[in-house]
């Protein structure tokens, strides 16, 4: 039983940097962090789903997350990664800055996304989790990839 | 018990044997005596029964259990495969299939089984559901068999049918008010001498000179030919009303039905008029196609396709593994890739023959089908499949049942007469649809032929020109195939042309289109009141193909190569424009051009802009449609394995798909039908 009360009241994050700011993904949404590889253009489409990557012999679409964030630009550095996530059975990569750890944060320190309305579109955001000092923003994946229209997980 | 680890396996298993009770009940109720279908079908009902019960669906056990019973009364005799039995058996294959159907998506079924239940019990002890038409036929055929035969005659039947021939009862019918009856039968008789030997008449030979009969005559004939011919033969003769032939049926036989059936109806009768109204499938003899599946393993089709994916893999890999061992110049690696080549080739073989499946599959559910709506149409259709063994990979056989159900439906619906129509037209009043599917080179084709009313070139070419599809001029200059293909432009399928004309052209915009997705074509030929032949080329496979790697600028597309004609080098100069349309002139014919880098967006490169002195022009058509697409460079020609773009990059038209290069690149596959429109 006690099982069941940690994994209620805790949540374990993928954190990661979109220029200044810290960024998290739930764990269990995470299948796997790349490297940057080739990524091959697809035309006509959102100027945020940067193309296709082929993960080892899938082809995946791989979104520009701070174009989709409309966060200022940043060229691509050694630190730049792909994050593989899986958000029901569609997997999808994201581009990031720089992932930097994996941390556990209780439920009770995560605010509704609310608090931050206006700065960017608060749809793509499901929390902020507030650390001593330090601020994650949590993302709704569901809508980030554009799927998410009927259901709100979470 | 937790059985849910089962349901994959016994949906499946289910669905199996559905089909093969659809099959078989299909092949006995063209050959009611048919034992081993018989047993078939019951062995199918059996495990379905068995299956269900074990799994806890006590409806669908309920109902194959009564079916079951049905069933072994047929088995052991003691029922006879009527009309009114065949109907009850499908219509509880069909309950079956909704329940096992409402099992799978765990819904409540809305089906009820009660009434077939009845009615099954209700068969069961011999009531018969009556129906004018039986009754009438039963009172004939009691008539037709109470001939009475003596030993001899017995023996000289017997001993007939050992040489291959057979015995037939005909009833001889004159016309009423027929004058000189004596000499009509005398005439009768005369004929079928001829054709083989009259052993009795009843009344005798001496009777019926003596004109001691009312209108009708019976004859007992033993000869080698069919029925038909024997009805045209008697029938050829004037006043001559009815001539109904029968296979004779020897007292012990009949004897035998008899004691157990007190529904009279006589087995003989019941085929012949099942013949009449039923399809008839020309197939692989049942015993052959099962030996087969003993060998055989069940894979999950996902699977399989996981281990396509590693196969495709691991030749990606291979290909980036040349290329290192060739640009470092190890001799080792390369030697030993070169080992590896061979192996990964006959791997891809191996994992691409394994996902190839029999045409057999879709085609299985058409003689139901066909049945079903020639009932529903009162037409008398045999259909004919061949081919069947023809193999196609998964991908295509997912997608070819639509369309052919389309070009049936209408071969039916349009193409077959009614029997009175074919008659007058001195066909056999009983149409034929052939299913035929066979290898030629890299393709399978797939026909659908019917020796129906045809298409009438003219009437389509007003119907185009009343639609404003084509101009009055352009229909006169369209000679008659031209004319018929115009039943695969859209404006066709609406359902006012085809009530209106031949009809033909329900949906035959989706066929094309449909087929054409699939990397196909689809024609057709057809004579007026002589049928229609539609005929289907397919692509083996949509998991890989053979395609053309071309450049633009940075970036690699593939073309398919089913859709290249040519490839040729143009200077600038040779682009005119039509309406500021960019064309070039290629063999006296204009083709419209295409440039990928404008119509992909594709980011210019400094490069690029230094004009390029020669263009690369790749030709490619789509139906009769061609136009040039200008490339920049053209890399080569290779096998490429197709992989989707995913469900968030789904609905690009000018994209078919995407594959993966030898150095693990992603490159584009063109869709050249939405790219050239």
């Amino acid at each position: 039983m006690s099982e069941q009360i940690y994994s209620n009241s805790e949540v374990q994050l993928v954190v990661f940097k979109l220029g200044r700011e810290e960024y998290s993904v739930s764990i269990l949404q995470v299948q796997e962090i790349k490297r940057i590889t080739d990524i091959t253009r697809v035309p006509h489409t959102p100027d945020y789903i940067k193309g296709v990557i082929n993960l080892r012999g899938s082809v995946l679409p791989v979104i520009d997350l701070k174009k989709r964030l409309n966060l200022p630009q940043q060229v691509i550095t050694e630190d730049t990664r792909i994050i593989i996530v899986k958000v029901d059975e569609l997997s999808v990569g994201m581009i990031v800055d720089a992932v930097s750890e994996v941390m556990t944060i209780n439920q009770e320190n995560i605010d509704s996304p609310d608090v931050v309305a206006g700065s960017v579109a608060a749809s793509y955001l499901s929390g902020v989790g507030k650390l001593e000092n330090r601020l994650l923003i949590l993302l709704n994946l569901e809508e980030i990839i554009g799927i998410g229209q009927e259901t709100k997980a979470i | 018990m937790d059985t849910n680890q089962y349901m994959g396996m016994f949906l499946e298993e289910s669905r199996e044997h559905l089909q093969t009770l659809n099959s078989c009940v299909l092949d006995l109720e063209n050959d009611p005596d048919n034992l081993s279908v018989l047993s078939e079908i019951f062995r199918s009902a059996h495990t379905i029964k068995g299956m269900s019960a074990t799994m806890g669906f006590t409806t669908i056990a309920e109902l194959t259990h009564e079916m079951e019973n049905i069933l072994d009364l047929l088995r052991k005799g003691q029922l006879k495969a009527s009309h009114d039995i065949i109907d009850t058996i499908f219509k509880c294959v069909d309950t079956l299939e909704q329940l096992v159907e409402s099992v799978a998506t765990n819904s409540e079924s809305s089906v009820d089984s009660k009434p077939l239940i009845t009615k099954l019990k209700a068969l069961a002890k011999g009531e018969p559901v009556p129906t004018s038409v039986t009754n009438a036929e039963v009172k004939s055929v009691v008539e037709a068999s109470s001939l009475v035969l003596s030993d001899t005659e017995i023996a000289i039947i017997q001993k007939a049918r050992a040489q291959g021939m057979q015995a037939y009862e005909i009833q001889v019918s004159l016309r009423e008010g027929c004058l000189l009856k004596s000499a009509r039968s005398y005439m009768v008789m005369n004929a079928l001498d001829e054709i083989g030997d009259v052993i009795k008449s009843v009344p005798a030979v001496e009777e019926l000179e003596k004109e001691n009969f009312t209108l009708s005559f019976q004859v007992v004939i033993v000869t080698g030919s069919e029925a038909d011919k024997i009805q045209q033969t008697v029938l050829s003769i004037s006043e001559i009303d009815k001539a109904d032939v029968l296979p004779c049926v020897l007292p012990d036989e009949i004897h035998k039905q008899e004691s157990t059936l007190k529904i009279t109806e006589q087995p003989s009768k019941i085929q012949s008029e099942v013949e009449k109204t039923a399809v008839t499938t020309v197939s692989q003899p049942v015993v052959e196609k099962k030996n087969k599946s003993g060998q055989s393993v069940r894979v999950d089709i996902d699977k399989l396709d996981t281990l396509l994916n590693l196969v495709g893999e691991l030749v990606i890999n291979k290909t980036r593994l040349e290329q290192i061992g060739l640009t470092h110049k190890l001799t080792d690696l390369v030697e030993t890739i070169e080992q590896m080549d061979r192996v990964t080739t006959d791997l891809q073989a191996v994992v691409m023959k394994v996902r190839m499946v029999p045409v057999g599959q879709v085609f299985n559910r058409f003689p139901r089908m066909v049945r079903d709506l020639s009932r529903d149409l009162n037409k008398e259709i045999n259909l004919i499949i061949q081919g069947e063994e023809t193999e196609l990979d998964r991908t295509v056989i997912d997608e070819i049942g639509d369309p052919l159900v389309h070009l049936l439906r209408n071969s039916i619906d349009h193409g077959i007469e009614q029997p009175h129509e074919r008659e007058e037209k001195g066909k056999n009043p009983i149409g034929e649809i052939r299913l035929i599917a066979r290898h030629e080179g890299n393709n399978v084709i797939i026909m659908v032929e019917d020796d129906g009313k045809g298409i009438n070139a003219d009437v389509i070419k007003r119907k185009a020109v009343e639609k404003g599809l084509i101009s009055q001029g352009e229909a006169d200059a369209m000679d008659a195939n031209e004319a018929v293909r115009l039943v695969f432009l859209p404006g066709f399928s609406t359902a006012a042309v085809v009530t209106d004309v031949s009809g033909r052209g329900v949906g035959m915009d989706a066929v094309k289109n449909k087929i054409e997705s699939l990397g196909g074509m689809v024609d057709v030929e057809t004579k007026v009141n002589e049928g229609s032949k539609f005929k289907i080329r397919l692509p083996l496979t949509l998991a890989i193909i053979q395609a053309l790697l071309v450049k633009v600028s940075e970036e690699i597309y593939a073309i398919p190569l089913g859709s290249i004609d040519s490839t040729i080098n143009i200077m600038p100069s040779e682009i005119k424009t039509v309406q500021n349309k960019e064309v070039i002139l290629l063999r006296g014919q204009i083709i419209p051009i295409v440039r990928l880098a404008n119509v992909l967006n594709i980011p210019e490169t400094e490069q690029q802009e230094q004009q390029q002195e020669e263009l690369f022009v790749v030709i490619v058509h789509i139906g009769e449609q061609r136009a040039g697409i200008i490339v920049d460079n053209l890399i080569g020609q290779q096998e490429i394995v197709i992989k989707s773009l995913g469900k968030l990059l789904a609905g690009i038209k000018i994209i078919a798909g995407a594959t993966i290069l030898g150095n693990g690149q992603v490159a584009l596959i063109l869709d050249i039908g939405s790219l050239i429109q």
